[in-house]
């Protein structure tokens, strides 16, 4: 099969007038591209990771127990989580090139060999999807922000989940079927401006070794991996955007021709379209990734809804209704409204009116999943608007805790610390949290815009509204959930 | 075709390894569950209270702090500062010095800017120059 003919959307191609021009290709800059192309890159980005994820365990098991004078629960809920989005925003998915998880596990594969493969039945996104939502709902019930001992252990769980399943199992089986950070990445990163790509389709036309996919071996030994292909099985001539690229660069070290880039792309261009997707298949008939979009997208509202003041009116009232006075079942009640019954409800409902009203041709649960899809720009904005908020309002907060803890270990090289400095005001952060919302409302729009013209070119209009509507709706969602007055209790039933 | 490249010979049981993550995963687990920072000069009384209750966000609110020794003394001429901080990390935190009304009495005007679990720490330097710090957790300060 021709590589060009794989490639149904190479980068900028559906663009007019930018037919012509290669896409920027960051492994041509100089300096950044020497570097990402050098063998150890990935080792040399994730070493400081592992060592700052060290100290951080080590801070939430041992160092202040109050949240925010701990490096624990600094790193994670501010300056880790903003950093992250803002990178997928601004570049691609480099935090899991950089994963700390993946050098202890890689290490431990040195001596450990996985012997099975992960099961056929469990090959999809159910499960992520569900540990996403677990984490959400842990965030909520345990105040995980407020508690540095458990922001440790949740760090620890991960490293003992990467070691326990890719101890087992082969290839990368955790990043692809349970990191729900991971899921997160993929799916923010489809809205992404880079991806790692293919530079010229004809090339691989002409390539016999796919060593892409493959990698390579000594020839004398099987057993022994001279480079390694792609763990998450996509194959390079025919893979299309972002969705489960760790951007871990194995492709552009094994590529004997140097044919593989980090390419300029549109960003959520990937979205507009459904061919089909290496390793993944098409979009469209991936029921487990559409319901991991659901509760990237409703996910977002949900854990900013459980940070504003109304969210505990509404637990007062349920409890009062049904005489429930745990905090976990009004909690659960809570989540499976928002992220199960509200989504199925509005997209159901969309689907329908969208074959009934613009003659859509597609089942009514294929038509939800292919739709689906266009929200992941309105849930990025809504991850971006909460956690850049926390990010840039937080900024300075790792001066003083960073203080703090070398004035606790006897070496205060940097002074006592200045708990007064915090981040940049409110006032211009909150500008910036709207643009982020309307930026991932014009983003879904057309996407839906682009799906409702493939499905219907008579009635685009009739196939776009109801969509356009639940963009809105969510959109309108966001922004009165970033209006809201910030409440963050561990006590969600106190008042 | 992949998978039968990268096919590995086995030659350890990951099992091993899934005993060892366990085992020093519950250890730290035990250990560290049983970890609390020390407070020194125990025999130092701080009782403080908050006034108005409940307690509202933007609003000035009093804290009275009633300091004293072990054998229920109370002590003057302390210094007290009060440092609010949120639950959530990444958040402006307040700081209000305490005048002494009294013997062994204090009281510092803070102002809870935002609603939520609030942490107040007391920085105390006694007379003798001796520190010490003591913590009160302020939960669901309403909005107004």
């Amino acid at each position: 099969m021709s590589a060009a003919a794989t490639h149904p959307m190479p980068p900028g191609d559906d663009i007019e007038g930018f037919e012509e021009s290669p896409p920027f290709d960051l492994l041509r800059v100089p300096v950044i591209g020497g570097f990402l192309k050098w063998r150890h890159a990935r080792t040399f980005l994730q070493v400081p990771l592992l060592l700052i994820s060290i100290v951080m365990v080590l801070q939430g098991l041992l160092g202040p127990t109050i949240s925010p004078k701990n490096l624990a629960t600094v790193l994670t809920w501010v300056h880790f989580r903003g950093a992250l989005v803002l990178v997928l925003l601004c570049a691609g998915n480099f935090f899991c090139l950089a994963c700390p998880f993946m050098l202890v596990r890689n290490t431990m594969r040195r001596w450990v060999h996985p012997r099975f493969t992960w099961p056929r039945a469990l090959r999809n996104k159910w499960i992520p999807a569900a540990l996403f939502a677990l984490v959400l709902f842990s965030y909520e019930l345990f105040g995980l922000w407020s508690s540095p001992w458990l922001t440790a252990w949740v760090i620890i769980g991960y490293f003992a989940a990467v070691l326990l399943i890719d101890g087992f199992f082969k290839h990368g089986t955790f990043c692809k079927f349970v990191c729900p950070i991971g899921q997160f990445n993929f799916l923010a990163a489809t809205a992404s401006p880079l991806e790692v790509a293919v530079r010229e389709p004809e090339v691989c036309d002409e390539c016999g070794t796919k060593d892409c996919i493959r990698g390579r071996r000594d020839t004398a030994s099987e057993f022994v991996i001279l480079q390694r292909g792609c763990e998450m099985a996509l194959f390079q001539p025919a893979k299309v955007g972002n969705m489960d690229c760790t951007f871990c660069l194995d492709c552009v070290h094994a590529c004997p021709h140097d044919n593989v880039g980090i390419l300029s792309r549109l960003p959520a261009g990937e979205l507009m379209s459904d061919p089909h997707r290496s390793g993944i298949g098409f979009f469209s008939r991936r029921k487990d990734i559409a319901g991991l979009t659901i509760v990237f997208c409703f996910g977002a509202l949900m854990n900013a809804f459980g940070m504003v003041s109304p969210v505990y009116a509404v637990e007062a009232w349920l409890s009062r209704l049904l005489h429930i006075h745990h905090l976990a079942p009004i909690l659960g009640l809570l989540f499976i409204v928002f992220l199960i019954v509200e989504p199925a409800i509005l997209l159901g409902l969309a689907a329908w009116i969208t074959r009934r009203w613009a003659g859509v041709r597609r089942a009514w649960l294929p038509t939800m999943v292919r739709y689906s899809y266009a929200l992941v720009p309105l849930g990025f904005g809504m991850w971006l608007a909460h956690y850049g908020f926390h990010f840039f309002t937080g900024l300075y907060t790792i001066v003083p805790v960073t203080q703090n803890v070398l004035a606790s270990i006897g070496w205060p090289v940097l002074g006592d610390p200045r708990w007064t400095l915090v981040g940049i005001p409110k006032y211009i952060v909150e500008p910036i949290e709207f643009g982020f919302l309307l930026l991932g409302l014009a983003g879904s729009l057309m996407i839906a815009w682009r799906l409702a013209e493939d499905d219907c070119e008579e009635h685009t209009m009739r196939a776009f509204t109801p969509w356009a509507v639940i963009c809105l709706l969510i959109f309108l969602a966001s922004l009165w959930l970033m209006t809201q007055p910030m409440d963050m209790r561990a006590t969600m039933m106190a008042g | 075709m992949k998978s039968f490249l990268l096919r590995s010979r086995p030659r350890t049981a990951p099992g091993r390894c899934t005993g060892c993550i366990v085992s020093v995963c519950l250890a730290a687990f035990v250990i560290t569950g049983c970890h609390r920072v020390s407070a020194s000069s125990e025999s130092i009384s701080v009782q403080p209270r908050i006034s108005p209750q409940p307690v509202h966000a933007g609003s000035s609110s009093t804290i009275h702090i009633q300091l004293a020794n072990a054998s229920a003394q109370p002590i003057s001429h302390a210094q007290i500062t009060v440092e609010g901080d949120m639950s959530h990390p990444g958040m402006a935190p307040v700081f209000a010095d305490a005048a002494e009304t009294l013997p062994g009495s204090y009281q510092a005007h803070i102002n809870f800017n935002m609603p939520g679990d609030w942490i107040v720490l007391f920085h105390i330097k006694l007379p003798d120059g001796s520190r010490i710090e003591r913590q009160l957790d302020v939960k669901g300060v309403q909005s107004n």
